[in-house]
């Protein structure tokens, strides 16, 4: 899935990921550079999406009391 | 004289049921339980009486959702009916008890009887999921609680999907509306978690969540539920069945969704992380070709330097000993023409007792003879050739 269409929770965990990455086993300094730039463009994301989103809420058309 | 209205008795009650059911179809009676029994585990009898009069009442044990007890304040919504037997008897559809000492005792009483089946165990609770993207809301959108509710939660969390169910959240018909929410959320929704909110109230109008039709529907519930009912003192059975209690509907608001603040320091300490990552692992990768270069320098030493200088320090020796050799051959060499030498020197040969003869060899002539001691002037007398 595209990261612009996860939801904030998703590209949260995401960024956990990435920056795991760094941490791991699977460290490759060749693969370093660009995997740095995601995490740090995902992290960009995420702070102007903790600033702007919004909650959608919508009151369900059910009638509860019928 | 005016027209008599002939009747069989079935008609006669037929008619005045339906002139009842016109006049009284909803009615509420308020008053104290008398002579409470339950029939044939099906059927529920009692009264409900004033200090003057008194009305029978009857209802399926099913529809009872809070238990009664003789001399309870209730409320009764039912219509008056007459049975083919003739007798009046009031149909109830709902009761509720009324007064803090009857709702006290149906609640302690209703309470002692689900914690039997174990329906408030913490062994049943299930954890609100950590991330959450859509919850439903079960609540009176008119009501203050609400209000709070959806201004904590936008003011903590952005991005979140909320499917608010309006129903009523007091009176006799609130526990059956949020019962058919909960089981909407259930069979026909994707939310992770039900809030069931109400604001502050007075023990009566908490009353819908001790139902205990409703407290089984949330015990029942697929979907976990966070109940934010009342305030931190009310504690109502519904509380008690929920998965998890917030002690008010902002409370509720809180305990499911993160702080937007607090999550911005989190992204910039991971930042903060990453980048104290990436540093160190270049210094590792720096260190590791260090040491790389390191290992190559070595086995090139190894391979290549250490056997030339090998070589050439056996050559050296090689050579040292050649001129060791030479020495001590030319040492002994000259040692045995020093001993030649020394061999020729006159006064060696003195010293083995030889003498030298000097001047002229004839008859009557002086000659010097040198001994190793002496010097001797002699003369010669005759002289005879050797044999």
């Amino acid at each position: 899935m595209s990261e612009n269409k996860l939801n904030l929770n998703q590209k949260i965990a995401e960024l956990d990921k990435k920056v795991e990455w760094f941490y791991s086993e699977d460290f490759a300094l060749e693969n370093a550079v660009e995997k740095y730039k995601d995490a740090i463009k995902l992290a960009k994301d995420i702070e102007k999406d903790l600033k702007n989103l919004k909650n959608e809420i919508e009151v369900l058309s059910e009638d509860f009391s019928k | 004289m005016d027209e008599v209205l002939k009747l069989s008795p079935s008609e006669f009650i037929a008619v005045v049921n339906q002139t009842l059911d016109y006049a009284y179809d909803n009615v509420v009676l308020e008053g104290e339980v008398a002579s409470f029994k339950v029939n044939q585990g099906k059927w529920v009898f009692f009264d409900v009486k004033d200090e003057v009069s008194s009305v029978s009442c009857f209802m399926s044990l099913y529809q009872l959702r809070m238990p009664l007890e003789d001399g309870m304040k209730v409320e009764v919504l039912g219509a008056p009916k007459i049975t083919k037997w003739g007798k009046f008897s009031f149909t109830v559809r709902a009761v509720r008890p009324v007064g803090e000492g009857s709702l006290k005792k149906a609640y302690e009483l209703l309470k002692k009887k689900l914690a039997f089946e174990g329906l408030f165990d913490n062994s049943r609770k299930r954890e609100i999921p950590d991330k959450l993207n859509k919850i439903g809301v079960i609540s009176s959108t008119a009501a203050a609680g609400y209000a709070d509710f959806i201004k904590i939660l936008n003011a903590r969390w952005g991005g979140m999907k909320v499917e608010v169910a309006h129903t009523q959240v007091q009176g006799i018909e609130a526990p059956d509306q949020i019962i058919k929410a909960i089981n909407y959320f259930n069979e026909r929704s994707d939310v992770q978690v039900i809030a069931i909110l109400r604001g502050g109230g007075s023990a009566d109008d908490l009353s819908a969540f001790n139902d205990e039709k409703l407290v089984r529907a949330i015990a029942g519930s697929r979907i976990p539920i966070i109940t934010g009912v009342g305030h931190e003192v009310d504690e109502s059975l519904a509380d008690l069945a929920a998965d998890v209690r917030a002690s008010t509907p902002s409370n509720a608001a809180e305990m499911l969704t993160g702080d937007r603040k607090v999550e911005m320091d989190r992204i910039e300490s991971m930042v903060d992380k990453l980048n104290w990552a990436l540093r160190q692992k270049v210094e590792v990768e720096e260190q590791k070709n260090l040491e790389k270069v390191e290992r190559i320098a070595k086995g090139l030493l190894q391979k290549y330097i250490e056997p030339s200088l090998k070589a050439n320090e056996e050559k050296m020796q090689r050579a040292l000993q050649k001129i060791l050799n030479d020495y001590d051959k030319m040492q002994s060499t000259l040692a045995q023409k020093i001993r030649l030498v020394e061999a020729l020197n006159p006064e060696m040969v003195l010293s083995q007792g030889y003498a030298i003869l000097a001047g002229k060899i004839s008859p009557g002539s002086m000659i010097e003879i040198t001994t190793h001691k002496q010097n001797i002037s002699a003369e010669v007398k005759e002289i005879h050739e050797r044999k």
